[in-house]
């Protein structure tokens, strides 16, 4: 169990430089590099100062030796210092870490409270005409982009409604009130784009687990089929639907780029995108490694709470009759 | 295997024959492309700015209404399209291609696959749009470049679903056969396994140009997408966004053209899978 | 005469999406209380489809086309899930083929049992619980209060078994379904678990469906035999008279595929069943 534990580990770690190496190298195969960015919007800027800037952010240095003073300095969580403001990364990260980690912490409890009910109400009523517009409901949440969803959320809300403002932000410990009303949009925006593939994992899993001898010895039992529906199909649905948690949380963070765009959210996803436009190739790198490093921690996590729980799952359901639902679909990469 | 090419073809007519909403995907997407491929025909005044008609709501004479210099949105919706439709395409192909010589590669030597897996693990580990913005700071976000970007940020997933449809044909008897009579590995992988694995990957390419469009519109809207002059429909709706007071319009029609058309490749890769899947099982 | 405990009529099942194909074609079935059927035949035969469809739980993809079906004098076809619940577990209840398979995983096996009791009684949960642990305990598990509280797969599969009888049970229905129950199992637990079940039948004078591919194994414990073939039963006799004279061909061919270990010097070693002896002479 051991050995299991930390042959994932070691592989998460390994998948985790591979990473790193990639972005670094992503951002450096062209010649060029950010001085002749930065320091020509100035005029009259001398051949000494692009040097000395040149080497004060080490980038006269052979590759290699970059791409090493950078990640060992990640490793202890120093990010390095931001080509542009002079900050310490770190610093401008945990600034805007907040205004993130809550809009996607809030889209994903949304999410969830949207998706559950959405996957298992059709089976606990037993209805096809409830199945098929849920079906349609999620081929249309998983076409539409989720910028699309915001802008559609502020036409109706901000702009016919006049409920919401379609920008703004308050720190909740600032202003709770205020934060949650400005939070109320960009969340549920995000949430909504999340749901659906959501629910086609749950729905997947549900398929499967409904399929199975020990729903038909329960349904024999005369418990009803509500009891049956709770007792016995959901909770079995619901760990293999975990799996798809890695990507939940992958598609959080590409959506919340979008989402602090519609909606002048202050989180991560707007300084990366300032970022790109000024190429602070620091401050890129950080925040790209550290989505990647949620996405694949997540990952981790979730494989070695399977493993633990995995004893008790070894269940064989009744393959003949068990469509194969879920599987190719889930090759698709889910939506921004 | 191969020779199956005829009842294939009259069953994968039936099957479009009997799902109606692929019929109507279908339509719609060739009827956007037929209306982009030949907007500089239907629509040669599309950069004809009438500054005092700018904004003005949809109406008899301005489908789709005005745009912020007086010009008609429908012609620019139009042009715009085919910019949208050329970028997706493109990243679609360029994706097939890196992908599928990535996964056959990867499905048919072992010493190689662990890194190439690996290294496909990794480019998808990271959420494609952070991806794309990297690739943007370094290289730009010229159609070419976009091209290239999703491209390669989409070959990944190709090479996945390649390398074990590759690894199923290698492992299947007629291939066995092949490689005891003699044949060399090159001429058995794209003579006789390509050709089996092909299906799979129309599936997933028409899905990729799903991709591919939701991608690039999201890039252009946060502004680091299609630069203007040019137009995509993703640059569109970052313009009318900005003036979603004034002309609510503006916005709402690049929303509902991106989203109609990404629905449609959808529902045809999907239809597609799903076929594909019934046929092999 | 005792009313029948169940009655099946001219009953016709096939595949809900093709008319044309018929899986049970007409068959009639009668059993009295106490009265123990075993229902042979080969896979393809339709006996577990017609199990199944007395207890309502046929897959999706089966329908039953027309007949009628009378549990306890009550008519079962064409009734929906809510009046069935009413009738399952309480008046008939059914054991399975895979005792893995056919329990919850994520729920322990007192549970299980407590959830079948408290579907049809309206007791509180602690006395369900002591209950519970008593059935385990007449089912022969080891040591009931301690592993009342297991999961399924902390169990053997002939004690899940035993769970699974120990959970039908539970409510004293009339008429136990026993679908394949021991196909799954060794020899050896095989025997153990028909002995067990032979003890409960008979304590609770519950009718028996036993449905097998194992003409000696339902020879061993059913005191009626019908012989199912192709959608039909093409054969009904009590035990004895069936193995002593059986009427139609197919039978005949069944009985002489049983291997007879007590009539080759080559195998010394007799299954437990066969040296059980063969039921019918004296539990008609």
């Amino acid at each position: 169990m051991l050995v299991y534990v930390l042959k994932r580990v070691g592989s998460s770690l390994l998948l985790l430089a591979l990473i790193s190496i990639l972005i670094f190298m992503a951002l450096r195969l062209l010649p060029g590099d950010p001085t002749t960015f930065s320091l020509a919007q100035g005029d009259g800027v001398s051949p000494e100062a692009l040097e000395k800037m040149r080497r004060d952010l080490g980038l006269d240095q052979p590759l290699l030796v970059q791409y090493w003073n950078w990640i060992s300095g990640v490793v202890v969580g120093d990010f390095g210092f931001s080509y542009f403001s002079n900050f310490p990364v770190s610093l401008l990260i945990a600034q805007r870490l907040p205004a993130t980690v809550t809009l996607a912490g809030a889209a994903l409890a949304l999410a969830i409270a949207i998706a559950v009910p959405v996957a298992v109400v059709p089976l606990w009523l037993r209805s096809v005409w409830l199945e098929r517009i849920t079906n349609v409901f999620v081929a249309l949440g998983l076409a539409t982009p989720v910028f699309v969803i915001g802008i559609l959320l502020v036409l109706f809300f901000a702009n016919f409604l006049n409920l919401f403002t379609g920008s703004g932000y308050a720190a909740f410990t600032d202003n709770p009130a205020a934060a949650l009303g400005f939070l109320v949009l960009p969340a549920f925006t995000l949430s909504l784009a999340i749901a659906p593939q959501l629910v086609r994992y749950l729905q997947g899993s549900i398929r499967s687990v409904a399929a199975a001898t020990f729903v038909r010895t329960a349904r024999g039992k005369g418990i009803g089929w509500g009891r049956t529906v709770s007792n016995h199909i959901v909770p079995n649905a619901l760990l293999p639907a975990l799996t798809s948690l890695g990507i939940t949380v992958g598609s959080l963070l590409g959506g919340s780029v979008v989402v602090e765009a519609v909606f002048a959210w202050p989180g991560l996803g707007q300084l990366v995108v300032d970022a790109v436009a000024k190429r602070d190739y620091a401050v890129i790198q950080a925040i790209v490694l550290l989505a990647a490093a949620a996405f694949v921690v997540v990952t981790l996590i979730v494989d070695l709470l399977y493993g633990v729980l995995d004893p008790r799952l070894r269940v064989s359901t009744n393959r003949a009759r068990a469509p194969r639902f879920g599987d190719t679909t889930i090759t698709k990469e889910s939506s921004v | 295997m191969t020779t199956l090419k005829v009842s294939s073809r009259r069953s994968l007519l039936r099957a479009v024959y009997d799902q109606p909403s692929v019929i109507v995907a279908l339509g719609t997407i060739l009827f956007i492309a037929l209306i982009s491929a030949f907007s500089p025909l239907l629509f040669p005044n599309a950069d004809k700015i009438d500054a005092p008609n700018r904004l003005l709501p949809p109406s008899p004479e301005h489908w789709f209404g005005t745009d912020e210099l007086g010009r008609e949105l429908v012609a620019r919706m139009a042009h715009a399209g085919q910019l949208t439709l050329v970028i997706a395409l493109g990243a679609m192909a360029l994706s097939i291609i890196l992908g599928v010589l990535w996964g056959m590669l990867a499905g048919s030597h072992g010493w190689i696959e662990e890194v190439l897996m690996r290294t496909a693990d990794a480019i998808m580990a990271v959420p494609i749009i952070l991806f794309a913005l990297v690739f943007v700071a370094a290289f730009g976000s010229s159609p070419e470049v976009l091209i290239v970007i999703l491209g390669i940020l989409k070959a990944p997933l190709v090479a996945r679903v390649t390398r074990a449809s590759t690894m199923v044909e290698l492992a299947s008897d007629y291939v066995r056969g092949l490689a005891v009579v003699g044949l060399n590995k090159r001429r058995i992988l794209f003579a006789e396994i390509l050709p089996n694995v092909f299906p799979v990957i129309v599936a997933v390419a028409t899905l990729n140009i799903a991709s591919a469009i939701m991608i690039e519109a999201a890039l252009s809207f946060i502004g680091l997408g299609v630069q203007p002059p040019l137009a995509s429909w993703g640059t569109l709706l970052k313009i009318g966004y900005g003036l979603i007071h004034q002309a609510w319009w503006y916005a709402l029609i690049p929303a509902i053209a991106i989203t109609i058309v990404i629905a449609a490749f959808n529902e045809v890769g999907k239809w597609l899978e799903r076929f594909l899947d019934r046929r092999v099982a | 005469m005792d009313k029948p405990v169940l009655e099946v009529r001219d009953l016709r099942i096939g595949l809900r999406a093709d008319s044309t194909v018929e899986l049970v074609h007409g068959v009639n079935l009668d059993i009295v209380p106490g009265e123990r059927v075993g229902l042979v035949g080969e896979s393809g035969s339709g006996k577990s489809l017609l199990s199944l469809s007395i207890m309502g739980l046929q897959p999706t993809a089966i329908e039953v086309r027309s007949g009628s079906i009378r549990v306890a004098d009550h008519e079962v076809v064409g009734k929906n899930e809510k009046y069935l619940d009413k009738l399952r577990g309480l008046t008939m209840a059914m054991i399975y083929q895979d005792p893995m398979s056919s329990l919850n995983p994520v729920r322990s096996v007192g549970n299980q049992i407590v959830e079948a009791i408290r579907a049809h009684d309206v007791v509180s949960r602690v006395a369900a619980r002591r209950a519970a642990v008593d059935l385990l305990g007449s089912v022969g598990v080891r040591d009931p209060h301690r592993t009342v509280d297991n999961y399924p797969h902390e169990f053997s599969g002939g004690m899940r078994q035993r769970v699974m009888i120990a959970m039908a049970i539970s409510c004293e229905p009339q008429l136990l379904l026993a679908d394949e129950p021991t196909t799954a199992l060794d020899v050896t637990t095989q025997a153990k678990i028909i002995e067990l079940l032979d003890d409960l039948v008979d304590q609770r004078g519950m009718s028996v469906i036993f449905v097998t591919h194992d003409i000696a194994l339902a020879a061993s414990f059913c005191s009626r035999i019908d012989v199912m073939r192709e959608g039909e039963i093409v054969e009904t006799q009590p035990t004895a008279k069936l193995l002593a004279a059986p009427r139609h061909p197919y039978t005949r061919a069944l009985l002489a595929a049983i291997c007879t270990f007590d009539t080759d010097p080559n195998f010394p070693l007799l299954s437990p069943v066969m040296a059980a002896g063969v039921k019918g002479g004296d539990n008609a």
